[in-house]
Order: structure tokens, then sequence, then C-alpha cells
């Protein structure tokens, strides 16, 4: 009997130095008190090796919680992870309110520049509204090319374009089967949508769609060794390369006879073969640059108001830059510390911006602040102007002169790319 | 040997008989093991449980993954909890399987079967102190259940709840229904059950002229196989606090959705299976305390076994007692395991 009892005994002392081996190996517990939250997280007990997502978003001033969810106390993967807004993107925007909003964050006012989201749902990226309306006028299930529907039912109650409000589009709705194929087969380049499958649509839904490039095939998946499978990287940027804007802008074309998005299948291997729209020109901005060092955020994000299409929305041409034979382009001299163009350059410092620094501006008082005017050697009629630019994507430097001073004679009325390209374009190949 | 504390609370001598294992599975004495088990973890836990809705899931959270040996504690706390609704049950049926519910053991039928209720009140409300997503909609239904009972159904239900919405206002109802409303009479009920055990003659065998083996054990022996039923008991529940964790989800954050995958924890399958088939009156409470009520009454309904019969398995005079029980545990297993 002793020796039962001294056998069940050694039992229980075995399954305690089980239960003190299974502790022992688990993982040391890191700590993060976010200053914006104050309350401890400890997600970088698996998650230490992710690089911060961006200079403003500093980890120890946001933690990870507040932007994805989560429960911030788990130390199980499962659990951890079992309430993060939109999965490993929580930029997607049906979460993004809660997410990336807020007053002092992005939902915030007009005024203070806090107000992508409300910009974002509002513009035809998540509207989608001028391809439906196109659409179903085509079809005949519209009188008109204005924009009825978008992707999500969405108002503004402060329109400037006329439209207060665009009903969500269902495609199940429609009655011709063209419009009902469209919205099966065409649907996949906003906001909302996720991808088509392959590495040239590869990207993120939401903010993440643009503010996350990245080559997600090739990229190791985000969570390392600590497990999961999601590839990408952790980084929010300013810095969009063209590539990010190909996933959807130059992958293919939409065929309408058969109402299917056809996709590419050459393989480039130069910028210029690069493109895929079906023009066969371009001038040297147009395949040097990347696509946001000429296209505005108001271009890319919306303005706040529901443009019927992208056209409504796009206003940037040649001579925003360039100026005209008769005017110089306008520009702006930092006088304010708190001027957008120093935040902007904050976020991406490809140029060090000074106060008394003169740039560039849009039609619309959008700095271009990447754009600074050099000193001049001569003041006369454009003649001595220079002006130096910084990729945003690229960092690549360049200097360019204003039309005004040359031998340009282009009217200043008709500045549409496809008017410079009569004298500036390279030709390519066109594609079949 | 001089007997210490622990073997004056034994008999100094019992009939061998009683202090086999294939005599009592050992149901009864685990059941009190579990229920030291459980009031120890239980009170280490309440050092760091918060009842508070906006903390409770939290402070659960933290016992599991950041106190030290917390979760072993929390797990320790489940499974004994899981394993104390079986072997009651197990108690229960060897209690009627050999018939040793007949007078003078029936009061203490009774007490036992207080305990038997109250072990499955305490796993509820223990469940629903989790207070995370998955606790919300088997408390609603629960709670929803006590309306239905005409008359004092809304006074049951504020009972229980303390106010309007169970998943913002019961917490600290059922905090202190589970460590203090339920718990100090199960601390009573079983020592008084005990008690009884031994002033009743000590575990059911026949009178001693009938008895085949008039063999007897000591108290130290007894002690001894007390005690190494526990360290075995103690190892497993060791083992599956180490390989089975206890269940835990996000915080309850507001009032969650209520998903179609809402499921009662696993000792409330059955009755959620019989709440599928209409009536919540009806097939929640009705149903559910009727087959209670006929556990109660075994000893009262059916007549007494046969004094030769007490203590053997499977006797043939209380064969009814037997098929009732049976019946009603194979009904109550064959709804969890359709709910599962």
């Amino acid at each position: 009997m002793r020796r039962s009892l001294a056998f069940s005994a050694l039992l229980l002392f075995v399954t305690l130095l089980f239960a003190w081996w299974k502790s022992a190996r688990a993982p040391q517990p890191v700590v993060l008190t976010p200053v914006l939250t104050g309350e401890p997280e400890y997600c970088l007990t698996c998650h230490a090796d992710l690089p911060e997502i961006s200079p403003s978003h500093p980890v120890d001033v946001f933690g990870c919680v507040i932007c994805h969810g989560g429960e911030r106390l788990a130390l199980d993967a499962d659990l951890a992870h079992a309430t993060l807004r939109g999965g490993a993107n929580p930029s997607d925007l049906s979460v993004v309110e809660a997410s990336c909003g807020g007053g002092n964050c992005h939902s915030g006012s007009e005024a203070a520049g806090r107000d992508h989201i409300q910009r974002v749902l509002t513009s035809v990226q998540a509207t989608y509204a001028g391809a439906i309306a196109s659409i179903r006028f085509t079809f005949g299930a519209q009188p008109d090319l204005q924009a009825y529907l978008g992707i999500q039912a969405v108002t503004d109650d402060q329109t400037l374009t006329g439209i207060s409000s665009l009903a969500a589009f269902d495609p199940q709705a429609e009655t011709h089967p063209s419009i009902q194929k469209f919205g099966q087969e065409c649907l996949t380049c906003h906001l909302w949508a996720e991808p088509r499958q392959g590495e040239a649509y590869a990207r993120f839904t939401g903010c993440a769609a643009c503010h996350t490039p990245a080559p997600l095939f090739s990229s190791p998946p985000i969570f390392g060794e600590n497990g999961g499978s999601q590839r990408g990287v952790h980084r929010l940027t300013t810095a969009i390369p063209y590539t990010q804007c190909n996933t959807c802008h130059n992958r293919g074309n939409y065929d309408l006879r058969t109402m299917t998005f056809v996709e590419r299948t050459d393989q480039p291997t130069t910028r210029i073969e690069d493109y895929y729209q079906p023009i066969a020109q371009f001038v040297l901005c147009e395949w040097t640059l990347d696509c946001v060092d000429c296209h505005t955020r108001i271009e890319a994000m919306g303005d706040g108001d529901l443009h019927p299409n992208q056209a409504s929305i796009q206003y940037v041409q040649c001579k925003t830059c360039h100026g005209t034979p008769t005017e110089l382009p306008l520009t702006k001299t930092l006088t304010d510390p708190e001027d957008l163009a120093f935040k902007l350059a904050f976020l991406n410092p490809v140029i060090d911006l000074q106060l008394g620094d003169t740039i560039l501006i849009t039609e619309q008082g959008e700095p271009l602040w990447n754009i600074r005017l050099l000193p001049s050697t001569d003041g006369g009629e454009g003649e001595g102007i220079t002006y130096e630019m910084y990729g945003k994507a690229t960092r690549q430097y360049f200097t360019f002169r204003p039309v005004m001073g040359s031998g340009c004679q282009q009217s200043g009325e008709n500045q549409s790319s496809a008017y410079c390209h009569t004298c500036h374009a390279v030709e390519r190949h066109v594609h079949p | 040997m001089r007997p210490n504390f622990f073997h004056h609370l034994h008999p100094p001598t019992i009939p061998a008989e009683q202090a086999r294992w294939r005599h009592t599975l050992g149901a009864g004495g685990t059941a009190v093991f579990l229920v030291l088990v459980l009031l120890v973890t239980g009170i280490l836990e309440m050092f760091y449980y918060v009842p508070n809705p906006q903390e409770a899931a939290l402070s659960v959270q933290r016992i599991t993954y950041h106190v030290p040996y917390g979760w072993l504690i929390r797990n320790l706390h489940y499974w004994a909890a899981q394993l104390l609704l079986i072997f009651a049950s197990l108690h229960l049926l060897r209690v009627v399987f050999t018939a040793a519910y007949g007078p003078p053991r029936r009061f203490n039928y009774l007490l036992g079967m207080g305990l038997f209720v109250l072990a499955f009140l305490l796993d509820f409300t223990g469940y629903i102190l989790r207070w995370d997503v998955e606790v919300c909609w088997p408390l609603v239904t629960g709670t929803n259940l006590l309306k239905t009972i005409p008359l004092i159904g809304d006074f049951l239900f504020r009972l229980a709840v303390g106010g309007e919405n169970a998943c913002e206002s019961a917490l600290l109802r059922f905090y202190t229904w589970h460590i203090f409303a339920l718990t100090l009479p199960v601390v009573i009920l079983g020592v008084w059950h005990a008690f009884r055990v031994r002033r009743d003659g000590g575990i059911a065998v026949p009178p001693p002229a009938l008895r085949p083996n008039p063999e007897r054990i000591s108290r130290f022996e007894l002690v001894r196989r007390e005690v190494q039923a526990m360290l075995i008991v103690g190892a497993a529940l060791v083992v599956l606090s180490v390989l089975f964790p206890a269940p835990i989800a996000p915080a309850m954050i507001g009032q969650p959705v209520l998903t179609e995958e809402a499921r009662a924890p696993w000792f409330f399958l059955w009755v959620q299976q019989l709440l599928k088939w209409g009536d919540p009156f009806v097939f929640g409470v009705l149903i559910p305390f009727a087959i209670l009520l006929a556990l109660i009454l075994i000893p009262y309904i059916f007549p007494p076994p046969a004094p030769q019969d007490v203590g053997r398995w499977f006797p043939p005079s209380n064969r009814l007692a037997q098929v009732v029980i049976t019946l009603i545990a194979v009904f109550i297993l064959v709804l969890t395991l359709v709910n599962r």
C-alpha cells in the first residue's frame, strides 16, 4: 500500500513537472503601454520583429490595438487575433472608421485636414460611380450618365457637385444580363473590393490598397516565424510607387461585348512598355515619374464631394507644373511652419523644405510640396527660372523649366496631355 | 499510530466491502476532493478576478496569461468543475444502481440531490463569470427561461440578473451567487451530507447478518486509500489542465451580436436541444424540472429495496428505479450528443 501511495505521489509530481515545463517554455511576455491608450498590450511578444508602420504612427504612442483591435492581453494567437479589425488589414473600408477614424486621426474636420475617411468613402475610387453609371446607361438601365449608384450607399450633406447621395448598386436587382455580369466580373478595382487573383493584382483593400505598397507575393509572411500566412509588409506610406497604382489601373482592359476583364498577357521589360492603356504616346513625365508625383491627394482620395466619374475629379494637367506660354505655374512661398506642405514632407521626407521656400501649387491650392523653385539666375519672362523636383517614391532628382520663355506656342486653353503629346511624346508599340 | 485530525474525520473501522473502488466507484469521495480543489483554486482566482463588466474578461485573460501559474490554477478550477458534474452524476447513478437510497438514507439522498443541483448552478454561474462573447447567449437564454415561469418568473429573473439586460447587469449577481450564495450552501450541505453518511450507518451495505464478507478495515487504511485517490485524481487534473486549456473568448464589450452558432455549456446542451422543440416554458423549464423531480422522488415513490439488496449492484428489488434513472440518463445523453 505504501508503495502504491509513493507511486501515486510520484505520478502527481511528474504531472506538476510537466506543468512547470510548459510554463517555462512559454515566451516571455513583452508589454507595451502606448501613450494614447495607457492600456498595456502584449502584441510585441510575438510581433517584436515587425518594423514600425510609419514615422507618423510611432508604436510607443499608438501601440497596436488602437488600429488593429484584437485582445490586447492574450498571449494565445487564436484569442489575440479573434477580434482583429479587418483581419490583417484594419484599413478595410468596412472597419476603417473604428481603426483609423476619430476626430484627432482620420475622420476629423475638413478644416483640420483630417477628413481623410469621409473623402475616401465619397471618392470615385470607393464609389466606382462613373463605371457603374456608364454601364447602366449603355445598357439602358438609366437615362443619362449621371451617377445614381455606388458600391455602397453614401451621402454627401454639403454637396458641391449636385450629387447628394448614391444608393448601393445591386447587380441582382438589374434586369439586363450585361449589367448583372458587370456586377459579377468587373467590380474588382474599387477600394471595397478584394483584388483579382494573381501577383499583378495583389493589393489590400481600403487605405492600404494604396498606402501599403508591397510586392505581396514575394514578401515573407507578415507574422514571421510565429505563425500566420498573410503576406505583406507592415508599412504605411505616402511614397506610393506607380507599381501600386498598376495593380488596378494597368493590368488589362474590360471587354464590353463579353463584359469580362481581359488580363494583359505581355511581360513588359521597360517602364514605357509597362503601360497597357490603349494609347501609344507618352511624354517623359508619364513614363519616368510616379503617378503620385503629378496626381494629387484630392484627385486620388477625393475632395469630400460625390463625383459622377473620374474625369470630374481629375484636374492636374501638364500646365500645373509647366505653366503655359503666357503664365508661369502657380507658386506659394512657405511662411507658416504649420503649412500642409511641411506635414506632407514630414510623412515622406524626400525634400528638406524650409520656411521661405517657394513651391508649386495646383489650381485648387494643393501644395506640390516636392517641387521647389530654384533661385533665379535671370528674372525675364521665364528665362532662368528652374524648378527642382524630387520623386516621391524614387527620390530621383529632376530639374525642369517653365513653358514660358520657351519656343512652345501651345494655347493655354488646350492643355490636356494629347496636345502636349503632339510635340513631346515618345512613341511606342501599340498593344493589340 | 495515533490518529490525527484527518483520521478522526473517519470511523475507526468500516466494512471492507464499503471501501472497495468497485463498490463506490470512488465517486462521492472524488467529488469531495474536487470541491476542495475548487475552493482552493477559486480563492486563488479571486485575488485577480474583477467582477466588473468592463474588466471581468480582461481579468480572466490576466489570470490566464500573466499571473504566474494563473493558467494552471484556472484550468484546474475549470476541469475540477467539469469533473465534479461527471462524478456527482456517477455518484447518483451508483446510489440508485446499488439501492443505497432507501431508509434511513432517504433524507441524505435529498441532501445529495440538493448538492447535485447546486453543482450545476455553480458550474453555470462560473461559466458566466468569464463574461466573454461566448457566454452572452447562454446567459440570455437561461435567464429568459426564468421569465417564462408563471407568477414568479419576473421576480426570479430580477433575483438572478439584477436588471433588465442580462448581458449588462448580471455579472455582479452571478459573482455573488457563485462565490457566496451557492458555495456556502454547498459547504453546509456537503458537511451535512458527509455527517449523514456516518449517521446513517456508513456507505450502504447489507445488514451484518447478510454480509458475505465480515472483514473490516481501519481508518488508517481508509485515509491512505483516500489520499491515493486524491493523488491520482490530482495528477489527472493537472494533465487535463496542461493539455486542454479552459475555454476563453474575446471580452464581452457591450451587447454582443448573438449568432446562430451560440451554444449552451456542455452540461446544458440537452436543455438547448429541448428548447428547439417548442414552447420555452414547457421544454426549457417544465420538462427539466419534471426530470429533476423524478430523480428527487426516487426514494419516495418506489418501494424500498430489500435489505439483502442494499449495496449490491443492480439488485432485482429496485429494478423499476434503475430503469427510470437509466432512461433519464440516456435521454439526457442522447440530447447532448445530438446537439454537439
